[in-house]
């Protein structure tokens, strides 16, 4: 059995009832095509990299499924493309079973041991950055 | 003694990785530069079967918007 993976950023700018929805209607049609879902998750809220479609920034949701009608899968991918669901999808194929997520959390721990060749000065930058974002999420709570 | 040696070394064997995935953002923020470029196998001293997955790995990042095709630094 083929197992995917598919990723896709909702705009921040709707409200949460809209997320919600959209992960409804996605998971729907998810099913539609004979898959089986395994995970179906929030990411959560991030900054983009870049714009996308004037969004800079976006809600990240993720599916994990075992593959269903192969034609059924090809017509849901450009369903997607077509819906103002999703501001961007994309669609992995996986090397084996993915394991049950019950969410992903980002290790702030990480920081701390990671990239230590870095200068401090550009280490003092991400910690502001971070707190930034922290703000940002708070207000948007 | 003008120059001292520094050994390379690849990052993935040092640290028993075998899998590298594209929301890893972290760990593929090693393997660009200040620019957003994938850094060449000779600078990083990555394998060559790892520094395949890594590049595929960024690649997909970048579609995605989890990292950046051109980082001009003006955030």
């Amino acid at each position: 059995m083929r197992y995917y993976e598919l990723i896709y950023i909702v705009s921040s700018n709707v409200e949460r009832k809209k997320n919600d929805q959209a992960m409804k209607e996605i998971g729907e049609k998810i099913q539609e095509t004979g898959s089986k879902i395994i995970n179906h998750i929030v990411w959560g809220k991030k900054k983009l990299a870049y714009p996308i479609k004037n969004n800079t920034y976006g809600t990240y949701m993720l599916a994990h499924y075992e593959g269903g009608d192969n034609d059924k899968l090809r017509e849901f991918d450009s369903w997607l493309k077509l819906s103002d669901l999703a501001i961007r999808h994309m669609i992995v194929k996986l090397d084996g079973k993915p394991d049950i997520v019950e969410s992903l959390e980002e290790d702030k721990s990480e920081n701390d041991t990671a990239e230590k060749g870095e200068d401090k000065s550009s280490d003092e930058k991400n910690l502001k950055k971070e707190k930034n974002k922290d703000e940002e999420n708070k207000e948007a709570e | 003694m003008a120059f001292q040696t520094r050994r390379k070394y690849c990052f993935f064997k040092e640290n028993n990785i075998t899998a590298v995935d594209y929301k890893d953002v972290k760990l593929l923020k090693r393997f660009t530069n200040d620019n957003g470029k994938i850094m060449p196998r000779r600078v990083t001293g990555t394998s060559a079967k790892m520094h395949r997955k890594v590049v595929s790995a960024i690649k997909r990042a970048r579609t995605i918007g989890l990292m950046p095709f051109v980082d001009s630094g003006s955030e």
